[in-house]
């Protein structure tokens, strides 16, 4: 227990600054929408006079402005995105955070296992993950209430945002793999940011390209939001591949780690 | 009873050679010096016997039990102070301290308060606020405060100046009186020399010798200095015992091993102005074996 609450104690603050700024993006997109609420028919208008290809690399295809939570839906693609990032980050960091700042000789020289200190970690970041998804479940859904002049479908809008969870969960999985694959790290943003831009990218193609296969490599696909207020449901069978990978990649990070030589300072 | 045994551990690191074949063993209640130049491979052994690296071939035991297999569970009874010392930046004294504690079943916390008085640390700083010298005693706590049976210094006077090394060497005494072993790595000699019982050496990371301080000084080299009235004639000693001749002017200088009295005779009939026979310093020794290994 020690292990976790040292790793909550020094996250504390990267925690509570992330939780910030993933409030912020959205209320900067959310603050939009009082001012533009009333033209957003003659938006949709415009976004529809588009070629189909040009709409669909925009992501306005599936777009419907006209109510509050298909607005929301545009806002939380950004949130879902910087909270990728921050998953990400937290995964690679957590475990090479010790040999990053020459604590390892400090930690593993204690009376435990590796698999212990990894377990320990991971919980940290879950726990964290967790903490996040709830500040942001909470400030959406006060914001949400609060600008949207009729009722909405709140089945819809959990969720929508509760698919932060799942891709953070996967990022943070990843990101913890990936700090143990790599022999050693130096700095942490440039590969997190990398690699969720990277998926990204994968994703905003997809939205032009449809393709099924192409579907199954990136984690914003597997939460498609205009795939979800379609179906009312998550994809089943996305659900298991995200299952499978996380699965593997925290296995794998388990693996890796109890075999792998600390460098010396 | 042997804390330690180490049989015949190797480490590559891909291509790169860290140590061969390396095996001696420390008995309970020894300090045991190990020593050797930098990049010899005394932190790679160090380091398989903490299990955080993984030997590439033969094996190492403490306490009787395999290092690897019951890592976790060996190093509740070792403190260890690495040669370079890192602690989370942010935090107090007394809360790394605390950390470190709360890994340990039944620890003396007071033992904080009472280490930090001797070796005349803040516990209320934050450990970026701290020296070079003040981290290097953070964990010269850390690794003493749960009363370790088995004790590793790799390489641990760095960064204290000498009134702390002192203080430090008696802690260390004081520790090893009340049962621990010590396993003390050093590339300075002096210190082994006051401290330790028995020796390993290690060089291109495999082991030299192992020998007894005492042996090794006392029984084996005599270090001859001789001042000459005249001209000198080097070959008069080129017999088998004597090394490191060197010839500094009217001086000769070399160490001898064998039997005294053929010495005795080869000197009849010199005209000296002087003559001194020392027990030779470890230093001196030292640069002996090295020398011998590597001729040809």
């Amino acid at each position: 227990m020690n292990i976790l609450k040292q790793e909550l104690r020094m996250g504390r603050k990267t925690l509570v600054v992330w939780c910030i700024s993933l409030i912020g993006v959205l209320s900067l997109f959310m603050l939009l929408y009082p001012s533009i609420a009333s033209q957003l028919e003659d938006f949709q208008k415009v976004f529809e006079s588009f070629p189909i290809e040009f709409q669909q690399a925009l992501g306005v295809a599936d777009l419907e402005l006209s109510s509050i939570l298909s607005f929301y839906q545009f806002a939380l693609m950004y949130v879902l995105l910087a909270g990728a990032i921050q998953a990400m980050n937290m995964g690679v960091s957590v475990i090479s955070a010790e040999v990053r700042e020459k604590t390892g000789d400090f930690l593993f020289v204690k009376p435990v296992s590796r698999n212990r200190v990894v377990s320990m970690k991971i919980l940290a970041v879950l726990i964290q993950i967790l903490i996040t998804n709830a500040v942001v479940f909470t400030a959406s859904l006060i914001m949400v209430t609060l600008l949207s002049s009729d009722s909405y479908d709140v089945e819809l809008f959990a969720l929508d945002t509760l698919s932060l969870l799942f891709i953070q969960i996967f990022f943070a999985s990843l990101g913890l793999f990936v700090s143990v694959f790599l022999r050693r790290i130096r700095t942490v943003l440039p590969i997190s940011m990398g690699v969720v831009f990277i998926f990204y990218i994968i994703h905003l193609l997809n939205e032009t390209l449809k393709d099924e296969k192409l579907g199954l490599i990136s984690p914003f696909d597997y939460f498609n939001l205009s795939e979800i207020s379609k179906n009312m449901n998550y994809d089943s069978l996305n659900l298991l591949l995200w299952f499978v990978l996380v699965g593997v990649f925290i296995f794998l990070t388990f693996k890796l780690f109890a075999r792998k030589d600390l460098p010396s300072i | 009873m042997n804390v330690i045994e180490i049989n015949q551990l190797t480490k590559y690191y891909g291509k790169h050679r860290g140590i061969e074949n390396v095996s001696f063993s420390v008995e309970e209640g020894e300090i045991f010096g190990f020593i050797g130049p930098n990049g010899a491979g005394k932190s790679t052994t160090i380091r398989a016997l903490l299990s955080l690296i993984h030997p590439t071939s033969g094996s190492a035991t403490i306490f009787g039990k395999d290092c690897i297999k019951y890592g976790s569970e060996i190093r509740r009874d070792i403190g260890y102070l690495p040669s370079e010392v890192f602690y989370y930046e942010h935090m107090k004294v007394r809360e790394v301290l605390n950390y470190s504690a709360s890994f340990y079943d039944n620890v003396d916390t007071s033992r904080i308060q009472s280490l930090a008085e001797v070796m005349d640390l803040d516990l209320n700083k934050r450990i970026d606020d701290l020296s070079y010298g003040n981290k290097k005693k953070v964990g010269i706590i850390q690794g003493l405060l749960h009363e370790p049976k088995l004790i590793i210094l790799d390489e641990p006077t760095g960064g204290l100046d000498p009134l702390m090394q002192q203080k430090f060497f008696e802690l260390i005494r004081t520790e090893n009186q009340n049962g621990a072993t010590v396993l003390f790595s050093s590339h300075i000699l002096s210190e082994v020399q006051k401290l330790c019982g028995r020796v390993a050496i290690i060089k291109d990371g495999t082991i030299v010798r192992v020998e007894n301080i005492r042996d090794m000084q006392k029984h084996n080299y005599k270090k001859f200095t001789l001042d000459y009235r005249g001209v000198i004639d080097v070959h008069h000693f080129n017999l088998e015992g004597v090394t490191n001749l060197t010839v500094d002017e009217s001086t000769l200088h070399f160490l001898f091993k064998g039997d005294i009295n053929r010495m005795v005779e080869r000197l009849q009939g010199q005209n000296l102005m002087n003559m001194l026979v020392e027990e030779p310093s470890l230093e001196e020794i030292f640069m002996h074996y090295y020398q011998k290994e590597d001729q040809p």
